[in-house]
Formats: C-alpha cells, structure tokens, sequence
C-alpha cells in the first residue's frame, strides 16, 4: 500500500517543526532577570521619627539663618488656580506644535486680555515649538477620539482663535482633564518639623514633639503620663535605670487594673524598684486618658511603656 | 513554643518615657497626732524638723499644710486618699506622738502611697523624752528610704571648727551638731589651735589636728566619754589623719625636711608603717569604702594633684586632670561612702571649686565655684556634699550643703562661723 504524501504539506509541517523548535530554544533559554536594584531601607516608626527629629538636650544649638539681602524685586508668585486655567488654554490653542514663535506671538496679548493676571515670562515660554506637553498631546488624542455631539467652548475657539468668546476662559470640569489640571509646580510649603532628619543632632525645639503628638495617640499618652512622673534621684548614673511596667486600659481611657511592674534594671536593685513604683503611681495618677481614640481601642488596651531617667541630669 | 513565638512577634514596641526635668515628690506631713493633750507641741516639732530634712534634701516638696483638706486625727485608720491627691499629694506620712506611763516618749508613723492608697511603711520608737529630734531624724530617713529606693543621711552628726572672735585672733574650737545645725556641743574651749577633724566610720570616735606648744600633733577624741589622747609621737608634724573603714588604723602624713610622706598606724599597736617615699609633698590621704585603695594629694607632678594607690602602697596613679585649665591644682580629696566618687577642691582661674570625679579619673564635675570653698565631706549615703565657704574680707567662713548634681545649694545653719567639716555615719 502506497501513501500518497502531500509535499506541501510535509514542508509546511517541517517547516513549522523547525520554527517552533528554534523558538523553543532561543526563548525558553534565557530566563527573565530581574535586577537587583534594592536600596538598603531603615524601617522606623512614627515615635522613632519623632525622636530623631526631637533633637538632643545637649545638642548645639540651632543656628539662626542669616537675614537675606534684597537683591531685587520679589517674582510674584503663581496663583495655582490661574495656572490651571492657563493649561487649558494651552491644550486648547496649541494645535500645531510646528508654528514658528512669530506667529505665535499674537497669543499672548489674547491671554493678556482674557487674563489680567498673566505673566510675561510664562507667555514667552509657551511658543517653544520644540516642547511639546506629552499631557496636552494626549488630551488631543482623547478629544479626537470622541464624537462631537456639541461644540465645546475649546473646539469653539479652535475654529475661530482670534476671536475666542468670553465663555471660553471659563474654568469647566473635565474630569478627563484632571492630568492636566494638576499642579505641577514644587510645593513652595515647607513642614512644620522639617522634612529631613538632622544628620547632627540639635538642641531641638519646643514644638519637636509635633509628630508624636499629632501623628498617634503614643505621643499623647506619654506626655500625659510624664505630667505625673517625678521620680527624684540625684545620682550620677539615672542614664543606668529603666522600669518596664505594662498597662492595661479600659475603653474609656481609664486603667482596667493596676500597672503591672515587669522588669527593674539599674545599678541598685532598691533604687530601680522605688523607680517602678513611682512609674506605677504616675500612671495611676494621670488617669483617666480620655484623650485616647476609641475606635482604635485595640491598639491601646495593652500598652508597655519603659521608664527611664535618662535625661533627667 | 510557636505560639509563644507568635505572641512576642504581636506585643506592640514599648513606649518610652524620660522625664523632662528634675521633680521632687509632692508629700503632705500633717502634725503628729498627739497621744494626750500635753503631747501636742512635741507631735508638731517632730512633724516640723521630718518636714525640714525632706525640704532641704531637694527631693521632696512637702505641701503647705494650709492647703490640707482632712485633718488626721486617727493614725489606725485609712485616711480618706482622695482629700490629698486633690492637693496632688504623692506621699502622706502621719504619725503620733505619746508620753508613756514610764515617761518615755512612743512614737509612730506610717508612710502612705496616696495614689494606690497602700500603706508603704510603718514603724514605732520608743526613746527618752529629750531625743525626740533624733526619732524625727529616724523617721525621715524611712521615708526619704522608702520612696527614693536609698538610704538616707538625716540622723547624723556633722563636727565642724566653730571660729568666732575677730580675724585677726579668731577662736577656733572643735564642734559637733546634728547633720541639720541643731544640739550644738562644743569639744575644746578653743585654747589651741584644731584643724581637720575627722569621724571615725564605725564609733563615736573623732581624730583632728591640734596647733598646741609645740608641733600640731594628731590626736583621738571619743565623744561620748570626752577621753582624749594623742596618736602616737611622731618627729616632726604630722597633718590630716583619717580613718580606714575598719576604724582600726589612721593614716596622715609626716613631715620630715621638706618633704612629707604618708604613713598608717595601727591604733591598737601603734605600729606605723610607711606607705609613700617621695620628695614631693604626699598628704590629704583617704581609703575607699572597702579599704583596699588610698586617695590622696601630691605635688610629685609639680602642681598639688590627686593620685590614687594601693592601700599597702605602692604605684600611684595620678586621676586629676583639668582639661579646660592645665594650671589647676587639686587638693581635699575624700572618697564617698558609697565608693563612686572622690570629692576635691580645685584651685584655678582665681577661684576655688568644689567637684567629685570617679576614682578611674573620669566623669569630673565641678559642683560650685568661688572665691574660697574648700573641704568637702560625705554626706553617709555619698549623695550629699558638706563644704565651707569664705567670702573673703573681714567676714568668716560659713557651711554649706550641696548634693552630687550641683542642684540644691544650701547654707548650713551654725552658731558662728564654721570651717572644716566632717560627716560622721549613721547614728543607727
């Protein structure tokens, strides 16, 4: 019995053999690699942050930035809502990216009238036909996309640029705009305390506190509990003694039993235990700590605290 | 054991706390209730002198009686807690006072946490009717004990030089008072000259130097009998003699030539052994706590400085070194009773200071600076240094209180003007 074979179809049956076989081995080969770009991370926790930020009793003293000469006129600064309306109008009347500056010269003044307010110096800026916003580019693309049921008040403008009606300038909603409604500047605010963490530590202020406080509950609590904590030794070893005393709380911020010392450690055993009670009787005294937020009870039903007089020389 | 593991992984980090700043503890001291009617000034003098020593100590602030809101007229029964901690009370200690059937004074407190409404102490004294200073003296170092976890300093003596008289011919004589100026008794009647006399630190036994005829000479002077003898007879001069821990042996230096050199006697043998041979000018020597080290000052080096040896003698270790002024000289060396530091006075920059550095040489730190303070001593709990202080002019040298951290300076009461210093030892 003789089997007719199709040659065609043997060579495209061979053909794909050999095709897939080389795909097989050139890709399957080389394994995805992902490369190893870590960065060595330090994770801390808000009090930690608090702390470093804090300063140091004996640190040096902050120096008081020198008093800047004037040099000349103040630049007046953006307004960030005028910028976002400026972004519009450039999404807006900018359709040809390869226009020559002179041509676009008339623009500015437009803006100037549409616009009391505008800058000179963003005017001259905008004409650069080299740069091309990436936002506006999009935001075309999407406009292009779309169908044109009505005619917006930008299309309006688009066909007849010289002569842009009022209702034009008018800021309106777009929620498919909101890239380019973004701020892009740098934000001009600085933190209250301070965004960087001293490399040298300093003396610190009285509002060093400011994370602990406002951030959690912790810093409250033992600002409060401290009010009650005078523990009043006169050695010149307090940095040695720590007392561990573990709190358990009531939901309405009082103490659900009595503070439990768990570990005395200094130099004096009578001394380190004198210490604990006194860091017992503080918490005791200071209740109740209403301050506490309730819906995160869980979080502080059991709280640990170590005593220490370390900075009290 | 995971399940161990896992709750230790759960427990959330503890939160810190360090104080602010130096608080003494708020404590309320009503007046001692009176076992009879007669018994009422008595019961307010004790309440009044616990109430001075805890002030003066600076690590209490007894509250205004004024302010108190109940008035304790039963110590047997629980005072109400929360009429004191409405006054921020920490601490309540009530007591009473009874004269008994034998005319004995009975006295008895009891020391109160006000905030767990615990009772932390309680004791009774029984003692003859005219040492009733010295049952509030107990009583305050019980409390000063309980709630700082140390031992206290209040029932003690201090012997001091009472000078009187005009500059030029001032009278000096050997005193004794309690640690808080009262029951002054004065030891000599100020015939001859007496300079650095020292307790010793296991009787009611004093050594001191006298200028009399001839060359100042050490002597021995037992306060309770009022005996008196001379320590040996030495050629030459012999200056500040004090005492080992032990009481057994007082070491001093002798001058011979130009030099003086330490030395040790045994006060039973009278057997004395040399412990320095130098030609520099070896003195002021003192042991530590256990013995086994001298304190002392030598101007070996050029200046007076303070070096540190075996108490057998041998290599001496120089441990003043003033970095911020290399002309300083040191002098007065005394160890502390509690063997953590060495107080000195230190002359420089025109003015003397007094300070306390660690044996190793480290951790110096100069306490209060002057025109003239010399002299310190230990309090016996090592927390508080007694010194003298001279303005200078025609005016004479006061006492002055002042603890280990340069916090709370006191002026010591005394009848006149007083000089040299010496802590004795807890009474009891």
């Amino acid at each position: 019995m003789k089997v007719k074979v199709d040659k065609s179809l043997a060579a495209s049956i061979v053909l794909h053999v050999l095709v897939l076989g080389w795909g097989l081995v050139s890709f399957s080969a080389r394994s995805y690699e992902v490369q190893p770009d870590s960065l060595a991370v330090d994770i801390i926790s808000t009090d930690q942050l608090a702390q470093m930020k804090q300063g140091l009793k004996n640190g040096e003293k902050d120096k008081p930035k020198p008093l800047v000469e004037k040099v000349a006129d103040a630049k007046p600064v953006d307004e960030a809502i005028g910028k976002v309306t400026e972004k519009e109008i450039t999404t807006s009347v900018a359709p040809k990216p390869v226009e020559k500056p002179v041509e676009k010269k008339p623009d500015p003044p437009k803006q100037a009238e549409d616009k009391p307010k505008d800058e000179p110096k963003q005017a001259e800026k905008k004409p650069d036909p080299a740069k091309v916003d990436p936002i506006a580019e999009a935001l075309k693309t999407e406009e292009a996309k779309k169908p044109k049921p009505k005619p917006k008040p930008e299309q309006e403008a688009k066909a007849a640029p010289k002569t842009p009606p009022q209702p034009k300038q008018e800021r309106v909603f777009d929620a498919t705009k909101i890239a380019a409604a973004l701020d892009k500047r740098d934000p001009t605010r600085q933190s209250i305390t301070g965004s960087a963490l001293n490399a040298s530590a300093s003396l610190g202020t009285h509002t060093g506190n400011a994370d602990a406080i406002i951030a959690t509950w912790k810093g409250a609590f033992v600002a409060a509990v401290r009010r009650c904590f005078n523990f009043p030794y006169n050695g010149m070893d307090a940095d040695q003694f720590e007392a561990d005393i573990d709190i358990y709380m009531r939901p309405d911020g009082t103490l659900a039993s009595q503070p439990t010392i768990v570990a005395a450690r200094g130099p004096s055993p009578s001394i380190s235990h004198a210490m604990a009670e006194s860091a017992a009787r503080a918490v005791v005294q200071c209740q109740a700590y209403a301050f506490l937020p309730k819906q995160q009870y869980d979080t502080w039903k059991y709280i640990g605290m170590t005593f220490s007089l370390k900075d009290m020389l | 054991m995971l399940g161990v593991q896992h709750a230790l992984a759960q427990q959330p980090p503890r939160l810190k706390l360090t104080p602010d700043e130096f608080q003494p503890i708020p404590i309320a001291i009503p007046n001692f209730v009176p076992g009879s009617p007669a018994d009422g000034q008595v019961g307010a003098d004790v309440t009044g002198v616990i109430t001075n020593n805890l002030k003066r100590s600076g690590l209490f602030a007894p509250i205004d009686q004024a302010a108190f809101i109940e008035k304790i007229t039963n110590i047997d029964v629980a005072p109400q807690f929360q009429n004191w901690k409405s006054i921020n009370a920490q601490a309540l200690a009530t007591g009473r006072v009874t004269r008994q059937s034998d005319g004995r004074l009975k006295a008895e407190f009891r020391l109160w946490d006000v905030v767990s409404g615990q009772q932390l102490a309680g004791q009774q004294y029984v003692t003859a009717p005219e040492y009733w200073r010295r049952i509030a003296h107990i009583i305050s170092d019980q409390i000063y004990s309980r709630l700082t976890g140390e031992k206290g300093y209040f029932d003690s003596r201090v012997v001091f030089v009472d000078e009187s008289g005009a500059a030029e011919r001032r009278v000096k004589k050997l005193a004794i008072m309690d640690q808080d100026g009262a029951n002054v008794r004065y030891l000599t009647r100020g015939a001859d000259l007496v300079l650095t006399p020292r307790f010793s630190p296991s009787s009611q036994e004093i050594t001191y130097m006298e200028f009399g005829q001839g060359d100042p000479r050490v002597y021995l002077f037992n306060i309770e009998t009022g005996q008196r003898e001379i320590v040996g007879n030495f050629p030459g001069m012999s200056f500040s003699p004090r005492f080992s821990p032990d009481g057994q042996r007082i070491i001093m230096s002798l001058q011979q030539g130009g030099n003086s050199n330490l030395f040790v006697m045994d006060l039973r043998s009278k057997a004395t052994t040399r412990l320095t041979d130098t030609p520099a000018i070896d003195t002021s020597p003192c042991y530590s706590p256990d013995g086994s080290q001298i304190c002392f000052e030598s101007d070996r080096g050029g200046k007076p400085q303070i070096y540190v040896m075996p108490a057998q003698g041998g290599n001496a270790q120089r441990i003043s070194f003033a970095k911020d002024d290399v002309n300083a000289s040191y002098s007065t060396p005394v160890w502390s009773p509690r063997g953590d530091y060495i107080a000195f006075t230190r002359q420089g920059g025109g003015q003397f200071s007094i300070g306390i550095i660690k044996p190793d040489g480290t951790g110096e730190r100069l306490l209060t600076s002057g025109f003239h303070n010399e002299g310190p001593t230990f309090a016996p709990n090592g927390r508080v240094l007694m010194f003298f202080r001279d303005p200078g002019g025609s005016s004479g040298p006061s006492l002055y209180t002042i603890d280990i951290t340069g916090r709370n300076e006191l002026k010591q009461p005394t009848p006149g003007y007083a000089s040299d210093p010496a802590w004795s030892p807890l009474l009891s």
